[in-house]
């Protein structure tokens, strides 16, 4: 199997002489959500600049797809279109005066007609929310928002792998979870993403797998869990311990807990304790996950459920859904982490509904699924059917497939 | 926040409307008020250009208001000192400063007349045209009128950055203020220099990035992607026309009459 980027004792000076990337290989995965984690000069945007070639690196080589990277003309702008890259700074990557203009710049330079541009353009500015804001100029966006006009022109080039670096720096909590909450769903559609952060909780959350780095040079790799089980590591690279992870080695330090695999999140770390205090996880009635399709399934069917099944609790994924939930009038409980806030809530008997749309909606049914198979509880997780008589466009939304694509998904407008 | 023109016409009620007609209704006017031989044109230029910004356009009056303050004033001083300096025609005001006769007489005081009018009414259009068009449709405009592709490139680029860099001017201007940097004209004078040569480090340093961001999108010489402007609707055509029409018939019928 190849990688769908590779790193070959990767070495790279800047014109000053300090070395910023000392013989890092690394492998990445593709369809995978990798974070590269790290102290402040580290290496960690020296490395991602040499993803798209924007960095020739001073020694070994850079791999795509198990090709080797070529800097001439014609394959830098091949790769740069495939390995599309958000700067931490948005007033640096967005430099033209209006939003769509911006957003079209990727795609005039690939030398796409007019037609082809402006389709490309409304369904990169629907994909992150902000259609119709066509015309504004950058300056009148928030920090949020520019985030996002970032990564629509990004996404208007299709690209494979998106390369963020600290792509949450700088916004208000609410504003960096949609942005992961906008990678995940970008993940879902099959592409990869990397980003960069010292943010542990993020990485540690987000990621399938963590590359922690050091001084230019990478100090270990692997999942969350099998990252930030080593303090010690951690306290060298100058970062600190998921809280999760924090209060798990409290725990088992007392006693209170043993085994040797950090719990991911909070869903697990409660299920640790509780079946440590009651000796098992065994409950009485576990409350229902309601999963609607917003592609296939209208405010009147959202509205229906509501009423119908006693529901406590309801959450969204990806901009489609939080902008039917507006529509709709549901105040929405959850918009981040959302189908493990609602398999906690169901355990304690709650019912909750998911919005969701895409890919999304068999990665939520498979989560539940899975979880309940782990753990040995039922939780019972319902797709709500569209109506017989189903909205017109939910067809084409059904032949395009779950696979986040451009062209369909111009048809579909 | 700053208080910008560009903001100003962004939410202009006639955003909407040609380009190309708001800058032919207010160079138009413009024009005619310097080539108006009295003043009578230029105020009825000026008067109608603030009624069709504040009533038509819906910018906020007092700020319009505020804003010619600022020409008015200039306008008002200099024709004070070419309403003195001109002879010709009968006395109408004179003073004695030690020993000095300082006199207004009939041409100087309708030159500065018209001089004020002028002013007021070429002001009047060009805040017209600077409170309804956003620059991103003067550059359009510019791009139809057959500008060279990488000079209307460039002006988007800058006005683009402008506004990052007027943040980033503010934001040094406060970290000296904080540490008082602005007491004393001496204080003053040296923090606006670390300033500005903050600045134009600032912005060159700004200039590799945007290099590298353009890169990383696959540049590849095309960058002017100026939207097509508006039409104009004939009715609006038929309008403007008609004003130019009046305006030049006022300017044209009252050449002879004289204020004073």
């Amino acid at each position: 199997m190849t990688f769908i980027i590779e790193t070959r004792d990767v070495s790279y000076s800047y014109g000053d002489g300090i070395e910023a990337m000392r013989g890092v290989s690394i492998s990445l995965d593709e369809g995978r959500k990798i974070a590269l984690v790290g102290p402040n000069g580290a290496g960690k945007s020296t490395l991602m600049l040499m993803f798209n070639g924007i960095l020739r690196p001073t020694t070994g080589e850079v791999l795509f797809h198990g090709q080797s990277l070529r800097y001439d003309s014609a394959s830098l702008r091949e790769i740069r279109r495939k390995v599309g890259m958000v700067f931490q700074n948005s007033d640096d990557q967005i430099f033209a005066p209006t939003v769509y203009q911006d957003v079209a710049f990727g795609p005039v330079n690939l030398g796409y007609p007019e037609e082809k541009v402006k389709r490309y353009v409304g369904y990169a500015l629907a994909y992150v929310g902000l259609l119709g804001y066509e015309r504004r100029p950058p300056h009148h966006l928030s920090g949020g928002e520019k985030k996002r006009v970032a990564i629509a022109g990004i996404l208007a080039m299709e690209p494979e792998v998106m390369v963020l670096d600290e792509p949450t720096s700088n916004l208000d909590p609410a504003s960096s979870e949609e942005i992961m909450d906008m990678l995940d769903e970008l993940n879902c559609g099959g592409k990869t993403i990397i980003i960069s952060t010292h943010d542990v909780e993020l990485a540690y959350r987000w990621a399938d797998e963590v590359i922690l780095m050091e001084n230019g040079g990478v100090l270990c790799r692997g999942t969350g869990q099998e990252v930030f089980k080593d303090s010690e590591l951690i306290r060298r690279a100058r970062l600190k311990l998921p809280i999760v992870v924090d209060i798990y080695k409290e725990l088992v330090g007392r006693g209170l807990l043993n085994g040797s695999n950090p719990p991911r999140n909070v869903l697990e770390l409660t299920d640790l304790v509780e079946a440590r205090s009651r000796g098992t996880i065994s409950r009485g009635a576990t409350g229902t996950i309601h999963i609607a399709d917003v592609d296939k399934v209208g405010p009147d069917e959202i509205k229906g459920i509501l009423d119908e099944a006693d529901i406590s609790y309801a959450g969204a994924m990806g901009t489609s859904a939080k902008v039917l939930a507006e529509q709709v009038g549901i105040s929405l409980d959850f918009t981040y982490g959302v189908i493990d806030k609602c398999i906690l809530k169901a355990l304690t008997g709650k019912n909750s509904l998911i919005m969701t749309s895409g890919g999304m909606v068999d990665h939520s049914l498979r989560r539940i699924r899975g979880y309940g198979e782990e753990s040995g509880s039922r939780i019972e997780a319902v797709k709500l059917e569209p109506p017989a008589g189903s909205r017109a466009d939910s067809k084409k939304q059904e032949a395009s497939g779950p696979k986040y694509s451009m062209e369909h998904a111009g048809m579909a407008q | 926040m700053h208080d910008l023109l560009d903001d100003y016409a962004h939410s202009s009620a006639l955003t909407k409307t040609s380009p190309r007609l708001k800058l032919l209704l207010g160079l138009g006017a413009m024009l005619l008020c310097v080539s108006s031989a009295t003043p009578i044109a230029p105020i009825f230029i000026a008067v109608t250009m603030s009624l069709i910004t504040i009533g038509i356009a819906k910018t906020p009056g007092r700020f319009y208001f505020t804003l010619l303050l600022i020409p008015l004033s200039f306008a008002l001083l200099s024709s004070g000192v070419v309403a003195f300096m001109h002879g010709g025609g009968d006395q109408l005001f004179a003073v004695n400063l030690f020993g000095f006769l300082l006199e207004i007489r009939e041409d100087g005081a309708n030159l500065a007349l018209l001089l004020i009018a002028r002013t007021f009414g070429g002001m009047c259009s060009l805040f017209f045209i600077a409170l309804t068009t956003p620059m991103m449709e003067i550059f359009s405009v510019l791009k139809s009128l057959g500008l060279p592709d990488f000079l209307v490139d460039l002006s988007m680029l800058m006005y683009r950055y402008i506004f990052v860099f007027i943040d980033q001017a503010a934001l040094i201007h406060n970290a000296q203020v904080m540490r008082l940097g602005d007491a004393g004209i001496k204080n003053t004078l040296k923090s606006h220099a670390i300033l500005s040569g903050v600045l134009f480090l600032r912005a060159w340093e700004q200039g590799e990035r945007l290099i590298v961001a353009m890169d990383a999108r696959c540049y590849d010489g095309r960058l002017s992607l100026v939207e097509p402007a508006a039409r104009a609707k004939p009715r609006a055509i038929f309008a403007v026309m008609i004003y130019i029409i009046i305006v030049s018939a006022i300017a044209f019928l009252t050449k002879d009459i004289r204020l004073l």
